[in-house]
């Protein structure tokens, strides 16, 4: 425990005082933050409004209330792998530098080294994203609140929960990693495109057919979901009891992926923990299988 | 315990290339062993699977009386290796890269806070603790490298070219504290370098070429047999240095002539000790052991 604990502090210290690394995950949310700012945030509201029926006038907070919880469940979704992805790079760097050399030195078991990284790279991300989370609930606040205790707490296991596939998913990536230049490469990747095929930049139900096809088969897609469906929730069902018709919002849920379709049978939120539930645990597996093949590889070399 | 290291028919391929075939050689406690060999010979692979990084194809490894298949993290307690490059964390302060480091070895709170002490001591680093690794200079940050590879009082420090580009008051530091460690605590020192009077000042050393030894001996016996004496002679003038019929360069103040060995600049000295009036008799360098074994010249950290 004494090895873990060291490795855990020292790849979280790594991961803060190495600058390039901290800046370069903060690069996508802060991108995502620009575009709202610059356009997106008006493209979300005339979205909306599009959706309300003629004569009918909706109040300014519950529109901002709309749009800040599709921009900060957006930009949580996208925060929790591309940070968790970052992070991890250090698994990769210190082969480059030769410290994993020095590290494997030590009569530490590999498995230690391995959970160490995973620990780490979970940690610094959930420090970040919570700081994003506070972010995103005091812009609420400010804006519109229409956020119940539950629905707090749901954003709360959803963050958790997509920090853990984050980080579980770049282990994986991660792993087959050896050189400065594909670390750059998949940071380059992430970065530009996980935004789309998680459903963040956009809503989902914009792509054409084939693709929403495609993303409804990418377990990252359900956790973008579930964050939309909890700090969107009040804001709809406030719309549904006092100002649209059921069928109004229900689309309103449909074209802002509140509502996910696999192969158009519609996913239910229970159905959603367990696709990521079931993903982070196989991506461990993964993992664990990788790190002990490795092992077992270089016993019989 | 006969031998500290004991290795016997070791053999490693990559691929088609063989960077070590049919290797074999002991390492006594205490000693300064030295690796010699250009790029490739060998050198760093050896290493590699002395240290549990890299597995071999053949052959046996025992260190500190331990199978290296048997019992590799207590061979890796018993081992303190300096890298060629420093390989600590350069965002981290010294005291924060020792501290980590030695936790991997279950070294922590006071046991750690007591060993930093002495450490910083021998080395002279304790005004750097607070200071970020990457922001530190080649030779303060190769005592650094030196005191990480201490920290578990190993008993044999592997140093890998440990002195390559610093410069001659460095280099010489580096070496004051290891020859205290062996003095003291009769480390042994598992040395490769490039610097051929480092390895002259070994116990033991091993001449690498394309995996194989190519010679190996104490320095003296390697000299006595792959190099001969030369004598210089002062005072002297050219065709009475010349006279002798053996290779003859001059030299300041002198002639330099190349003699077999010896008792052959005996035997000139007593037939003609005449010329004899000024002279010294020494032994060929390392550099002319490493040529004549090799076919190549080695000189500091350039290959030739």
């Amino acid at each position: 425990m004494r090895e873990l604990k060291a490795m855990i502090q020292r790849d979280t210290k790594l991961f803060f005082k190495d600058k390039g690394m901290f800046f370069t995950s903060l690069v996508t949310p802060l991108i995502l933050l620009l575009l709202f700012v610059t356009f997106l945030g008006n493209v979300y509201r005339e979205s909306f409004e599009n959706f309300i029926p003629a004569g009918m006038e909706v109040p300014e907070e519950l529109l901002e209330g709309f749009v800040g919880g599709w921009l900060f469940s957006s930009l949580l979704a996208v925060c929790c792998v591309t940070v968790a992805f970052c992070s991890n790079m250090l698994m990769v760097q210190d082969k480059v530098t030769g410290a994993r050399a020095d590290l494997t030195m030590a009569p530490v078991k590999k498995s230690t080294l391995a959970f160490g990284y995973y620990i780490s790279t979970a940690l610094a991300t959930m420090i970040i994203c919570a700081v994003a989370l506070l972010a995103c609930f005091l812009y609420l606040y400010r804006v519109g609140w229409y956020l119940s205790a539950e629905d707090v707490l749901f954003t709360l296991l959803d963050v958790f929960l997509l920090v853990l596939f984050g980080t579980a998913l770049s282990s994986v990536v991660n792993f087959f990693l050896s050189t400065q230049g594909q670390i750059t490469a998949v940071g380059t990747i992430i970065s530009a495109a996980y935004g789309f095929i998680c459903g963040a930049y956009m809503p989902i139900s914009q792509f054409s057919d084939g693709i929403q096809k495609f993303i409804s088969f990418l377990p990252g897609t359900y956790g973008t979901a579930l964050l939309h469906k909890h700090l969107m929730r009040g804001v709809l069902d406030e719309l549904e009891g006092a100002y649209f018709p059921s069928e109004v919002v229900e689309q309103i849920r449909d074209g802002f992926d509140n509502n996910l379709y696999f192969l158009d049978n519609k996913v239910e939120t229970s159905t959603m923990y367990l696709i990521l539930g079931g993903s982070i645990l196989a991506l461990m597996v993964i993992y664990v299988l990788l790190n002990m093949g490795k092992q077992a590889i270089r016993r019989s070399k | 315990m006969k031998n500290m290291i004991e290795i016997e028919h070791l053999n490693k391929s990559f691929g088609s290339v063989k960077a070590v075939q049919d290797l074999s050689f002991r390492v006594k406690p205490g000693e300064l062993f030295a690796f010699l060999g250009l790029n490739g010979a060998g050198k760093s692979t050896t290493i590699s699977i002395m240290c549990g990084q890299l597995k071999r194809d053949g052959g046996t490894v025992w260190i500190a009386g331990e199978n290296l298949d048997k019992n590799e993290n207590k061979i890796k307690s018993s081992l303190g290796v300096v890298f060629q490059n420093s390989v600590l964390d350069k965002s981290l302060t010294v005291y924060d890269n020792l501290l980590n480091r030695a936790a991997l070895y279950g070294i922590t709170g006071r046991a750690f806070e007591r060993r930093l002490i002495e450490l910083s001591e021998l080395l002279e680093f304790k005004n750097l603790l607070k200071r970020t690794v990457g922001k530190l200079s080649g030779g303060q940050r190769r005592r650094i490298d030196i005191a990480r590879a201490l920290f578990h009082r190993p008993q044999i420090l592997i140093l890998d070219e440990p002195t390559t580009g610093l410069d001659p008051q460095t280099r010489k530091a580096v070496w004051n504290v290891v020859e205290k460690l062996r003095r003291e605590e009769n480390m042994t020192v598992f040395l490769t370098t490039h610097y051929m009077e480092e390895a002259a000042d070994a116990d033991y050393v091993v001449i690498l070429d394309s995996g194989k030894i190519a010679a190996e001996g104490t320095p003296l016996a390697l000299k006595n047999r792959y190099t001969g004496d030369f004598v210089t002679l002062y005072g002297v003038t050219k065709e009475e240095a010349e006279a002798f019929a053996l290779p003859c360069e001059q030299v300041n103040d002198g002639y330099r002539l190349a003699v077999e060995n010896t008792a052959a600049a005996t035997q000139m000295i007593v037939k003609h000790p005449e010329i004899f009036r000024d002279y010294e008799i020494t032994k060929g360098k390392m550099d002319d052991v490493f040529l004549a074994v090799t076919g190549k010249s080695l000189k500091g950290d350039e290959e030739s």
